[in-house]
């Protein structure tokens, strides 16, 4: 399956879930299989989309928070695992479209080109419920575990390349502000009384 | 107040009742205040200091006024999550930087990034203030924070070594 196509298939199962989608490629596979306000596209911070959607699920309990993020942008910061393992969100699932490239900056080789397995890493740092999936079908069959089963969940979902065509909302502030509307919290933060 | 009660008191007046830090020897005051003072104040330990602002950026979004604390040294592992984050998605935070390598440094090691803190911030656009003694600390960890939150940009506190370490201080 291409990355593309298990995109579109992931979209039409996502309902009312957040998502945070990591820079280049799943973000602008995301856009193209439909824009939502609920869809928070990074447009840097290489690595970090994990780490906001352990925040935000952190901060939204009642919430599903669910990650597109790259293995190479994974393989960044895989320090999160690590956190995600002990702070154990119930509600988060981090998507980790694993190519074995770093298909934004022109197709070099990551490391699970050549035998890193991002399933067993989650699975090491404390994170136990973990799925690979290569088709279609195995990505349905998993993303209907993810709601079945407590997280934080950790799905690989091994896909081939494909050339995104369109590109998201490209200014920031705006991609923040029609998230958290649509979250319904406001600007400044709410705990804990006034700033 | 000492110090680190002060740091305390100054976020939690300013509302924000989630830290994510990477610790150091004076944060480590900071933290046990927290828990013996303000048990309402959740804490999350990332491994490194960018991982933090990324979890900063999430309780943000989610509604939350987040608290980031790190030594100095952790900057430098800081400014890509700062500059392609919080800064162009105009998502605040208050930054809590202990220091290294300023007045009473001991480690060589410690000193080109304290140096730098200061011109760092200023040319990435982060304000930041410094907490001069004990008695001040908490006014102007909330100014900061304040500031920060009403005008969605993440603010810099800096604690400086002879507020923290009061053996460096003649006579400490």
């Amino acid at each position: 399956m291409t990355r593309l196509d298990a995109t579109h298939r992931l979209a039409a199962a996502l309902g009312n879930d957040l998502v945070i989608a990591s820079l280049g490629h799943p973000a602008y596979d995301l856009f193209a299989a439909g824009d939502r306000d609920t869809y928070f596209y990074t447009w840097g911070s290489m690595g970090l989309a994990s780490s906001v959607g352990l925040g935000l699920a952190m901060a939204q309990p009642d919430r599903r928070v669910v990650v597109l993020d790259g293995d190479g942008s994974l393989l960044m910061n895989l320090g999160s695992l690590a956190t995600i393992g002990w702070v154990r969100p119930a509600n988060l699932v981090v998507i980790v479209w694993d190519n074995g490239l770093y298909g934004t900056t022109g197709g070099q080789d990551t490391a699970t080109a050549h035998g890193t397995d991002l399933d067993a890493a989650a699975r090491a740092m404390g994170i136990s419920a973990t799925a690979t999936v290569k088709t279609l079908a195995e990505l349905d069959h998993a993303m209907a575990r993810s709601r079945s089963q407590s997280g934080p969940w950790v799905i690989v979902a091994k896909v081939d390349e494909s050339a995104p065509a369109v590109k998201p909302p490209q200014d920031c502030v705006f991609i923040k502000q029609r998230f958290m509307a649509a979250i319904g919290v406001p600007e400044g933060g709410t705990q804990g009384g006034p700033a | 107040m000492p110090w680190a009660v002060g740091v305390c008191a100054g976020l939690h007046a300013a509302g924000s009742r989630h830290v994510v830090y990477v610790p150091d020897n004076p944060l480590s005051h900071v933290l046990r205040a927290l828990r013996e003072n303000y048990p309402d104040v959740e804490t999350t330990i990332a491994t490194r200091e960018e991982e933090a602002f990324g979890i900063a950026a999430g309780l943000y979004l989610g509604g939350k006024r987040p608290t980031v604390m790190l030594q100095s040294s952790g900057l430098g592992n800081s400014i890509n999550a700062l500059t392609s984050l919080l800064v162009p998605y105009q998502i605040p935070a208050l930054i809590l930087i202990s220091m290294r390598g300023d007045a009473g440094e001991w480690n060589s090691a410690q000193v080109p990034m304290g140096r730098a803190v200061a011109p760092i911030c200023d040319a990435i656009g982060l304000p930041h203030a410094t907490a001069t003694s004990p008695e001040t600390t908490a006014d102007t960890v909330a100014l900061v924070a304040k500031t920060a939150f009403a005008t969605r940009t993440a603010g810099v506190c800096l604690l400086p070594r002879r507020l923290t370490v009061p053996a460096s201080r003649v006579g400490g």
